[in-house]
């Protein structure tokens, strides 16, 4: 049985990438951090009890900044395949936490490089690197492929800048097959709730239940290629079996800003929002009410923003035959019907008097 | 009142010759070492400046050690020439590379921030960044593609600083050097071991001078002329990143000619070259184009590798015969 070990397994893509191994018949192993909290919300239906023999589900306690632990768990558990989804992976949390981001996102892919040489695995473990379109940043062309320089604007971005090119480093130094995945945006129900697209399905889901008046957001005018994490998943997985290793552009080659996002998102919602006014003094208003239901606040404007990224996956969709399934739409929709049923759900514990928490940010 | 500048990594080659420089501007200069009671300052002496310069201990990996020193300075102008320096150790030491010139770019950066006192500072950035650019002149705008974990931390530093500039307003300013050599490199070098190596051949030692790849290529410039280039860049209006080169490029093959012939000998008949010298990855050719520092700053590399090599054994012979 083939085993794959994936760091950041109770994330977004690491639930997603888990579920899709364990359909192809991997024994996976998942890195979790220790937090006094259960943190496994996107993972519980995978689990599968201790007592029960032949597992193909483990979790293993362990941190990126964490050297030797990552060097035990490897050796433990010998993996064909690492994933290494784990990261800080919040831009604007990333300006003030930067040495963490760069200890985390940066040293930690070195750590488990490091790890796979120190334990002579260079010939056996392929490695899965998780690159991100934030390395464009100010965008040196559009659209942006393989070819395209990086210019990173955000401690984060330059800490994966450092993940990428030491994942290059190591497959041209040691021969190790190391990938870099260039993802570009990707969401789904499982997006972290403080990451925009989520923020917007969820905000105007408790709008429309009325557990919150106003959904407050940044920069408006940001464009991004958005695509459906469970369709990206996949693409990791390819990249890792093919017979040479390289670095691919995952996107969907279609750019919407975040106005345009949270447009659709309302639709599905019944709202028909109509936009007024510039800059900070933006609102979006349902038209059937004539109420404000969005507005900006500047304390989610980043000190340095990057305004447009737009992908060109055409070496992907050309080698290993992906395209993407899930469109924007159909993704807005599956996000909003998600967070209107959670909504639905507080409603119900809070009609029956139970304490729901509103956790807005 | 005269400016005072704080030097990090000042016991090294171009912290050595900056200081020199600066001190001809009429600056106060301070400098930090990781442990400035157990440094020798071996090249401040060799400069015969090692009193005028005042040294503290600091540690770019500590941010406390950071902003204390800051503090304790008060300097107008911060130059961070520290970190691991050699391309061929940081494949044995990857995590000391990143966290020496990674981590400590960021707390000096963080420290300015935090002190909100209008330093300026400038970054040693590297032409390592730019690895194989195919016999392209590299320029500011050419993308990196660092081949060494040395590289790669550089290139992270780079971007960096100028993020911070960016988001920031801070005035921060890489250099992005090529190689530069005088008589205080270190013996890891490959230009000192070959200076010194062919130094004791012609006093008549019976020595081979073993060497990994000669044909590689790289721009070759006098370290004394770079320091200049660094503080010019803090006195421009503007903060930004400059190219430092001399915009020739030679084959090592053709400095360690340049080496022996100025000692009257045939470098075929002491060159030994070996595989187990060779990097896991090497830079093969790098060229430069030093064109917006001679426009903006109006620097421009007066040395060109062949002055490099005579200089340097004229030093080296002098030193050798003293002894």
């Amino acid at each position: 049985m083939r085993k794959a070990l994936i760091t950041g397994i109770t994330g977004q893509d690491g639930a997603y990438l888990a579920e899709f191994l364990l359909k192809k018949g991997y024994e996976v192993h998942g890195i979790k951090r220790r937090a006094s909290l259960f943190n496994t919300d996107r993972i519980d239906h995978l689990y599968q009890d201790p007592h029960e023999s032949e597992r193909t589900f483990l979790l293993h306690y362990g941190d990126l900044t964490d050297s030797t632990n990552l060097i035990r768990i490897i050796q433990q558990v010998q993996p064909d395949e690492i994933y290494n989804l784990a990261a800080q992976s919040h831009v604007k949390v990333s300006f003030e936490t930067p040495e963490y981001t760069a200890n985390a996102d940066a040293l930690g892919a070195l750590r488990l490089l490091e790890a796979i040489r120190i334990l002579g695995l260079e010939k056996k473990t392929r490695f899965y690197q998780a690159s991100t379109s934030e390395l464009y940043g100010l965008v040196r062309e559009t659209p942006q492929n393989e070819q395209t320089p990086f210019y990173p604007r955000s401690p984060y971005a330059v800490a994966k800048l450092y993940a990428y090119w030491i994942t290059v480093n190591y497959r041209e130094a040691y021969g190790l097959f190391g990938c870099n995945g260039i993802l570009f945006n990707h969401e789904s129900p499982l997006r972290g709730e403080t990451f925009v697209t989520r923020k917007i399905t969820r905000g105007l889901a408790r709008i429309k239940l009325g557990f919150q008046n106003v959904l407050f957001l940044g920069n408006l005018d940001g464009k991004r290629d958005w695509g459906h994490a469970r369709d990206y998943v996949e693409l990791m997985w390819l990249m890792l079996q093919q017979k040479k290793p390289k670095d691919y552009v995952i996107a969907t080659g279609r750019q919407f800003s975040v106005r345009e996002f949270v447009s659709v998102a309302g639709q599905e919602l019944g709202f028909d929002i109509r936009w007024e006014g510039e800059g900070v003094e933006e609102k979006g208003y349902d038209k059937k009410t004539d109420r404000c239901i969005v507005a900006v606040d500047p304390r989610y404007f980043r000190p340095t923003e990057v305004d447009a990224l737009l992908g060109d996956s055409s070496l992907a969709r050309e080698e290993l035959g992906w395209e993407p399934k899930i469109s924007f739409e159909e993704m807005i929709a599956e996000m909003v019907a998600h967070d209107l049923r959670e909504a639905e759900r507080d409603l119900l514990c809070r009609r029956e008097g139970f304490f729901v928490p509103n956790g807005i940010e | 009142m005269g400016k005072t500048a704080l030097i990090f990594g000042i016991s090294g080659q171009d912290g050595s010759y900056l200081s020199r420089l600066l001190l001809t501007k009429g600056y106060r200069v301070a400098g930090s070492s990781r442990d400035a009671q157990m440094s020798r300052f071996s090249n401040l002496i060799h400069l015969g400046i090692r009193d005028q310069v005042e040294v503290q201990s600091a540690s770019l990996n500590d941010f406390r050690s950071v902003l204390q020193v800051l503090k304790k300075v008060r300097p107008d102008e911060v130059y961070n020439l520290a970190g691991q320096s050699s391309v061929g150790l940081s494949f044995d030491q990857p995590v000391e590379s990143f966290e020496s010139i990674s981590i400590g770019t960021l707390n000096l950066l963080e420290a300015i921030r935090f002190l909100e006192a209008p330093i300026k500072i400038y970054n040693a950035g590297s032409s390592e960044c730019f690895g194989n650019t195919d016999g392209h002149p590299a320029d500011e705008l050419t993308p990196f593609r660092p081949r060494s974990p040395y590289a790669v931390a550089k290139a992270a530093a780079f971007w960096q600083m100028a993020n911070y500039r960016e988001a920031y307003g801070l005035f921060a300013c890489s250099g992005l050097l090529f190689n530069h050599e005088s008589p205080l490199r270190p013996q890891r070098f490959v230009t000192r071991k070959i200076v010194t190596a062919a130094c004791r051949i012609a006093a008549g030692m019976n020595e081979k001078l073993e060497l990994g790849n000669i044909s590689v290529e790289r721009d070759w410039g006098w370290a004394p002329e770079y320091v200049e280039a660094m503080w010019l860049m803090l006195q421009q209006d503007n903060p930004d990143d400059y190219v430092i080169a001399t915009g020739e490029t030679n084959r090592l093959e053709d400095f360690v000619d340049g080496v022996f012939t100025s000692l009257g000998l045939n470098w075929r008949e002491h060159v030994r070259t070996t595989r187990d010298l060779l990097r896991p990855t090497d830079i093969l050719t790098v060229r430069a184009n030093p064109g917006k520092a001679a426009r903006e700053l109006g620097w421009k590399a007066r040395n060109k590798m062949r002055d490099v090599a005579r200089m340097m054994v004229k030093e080296e012979k002098a030193t050798f015969e003293s002894r």
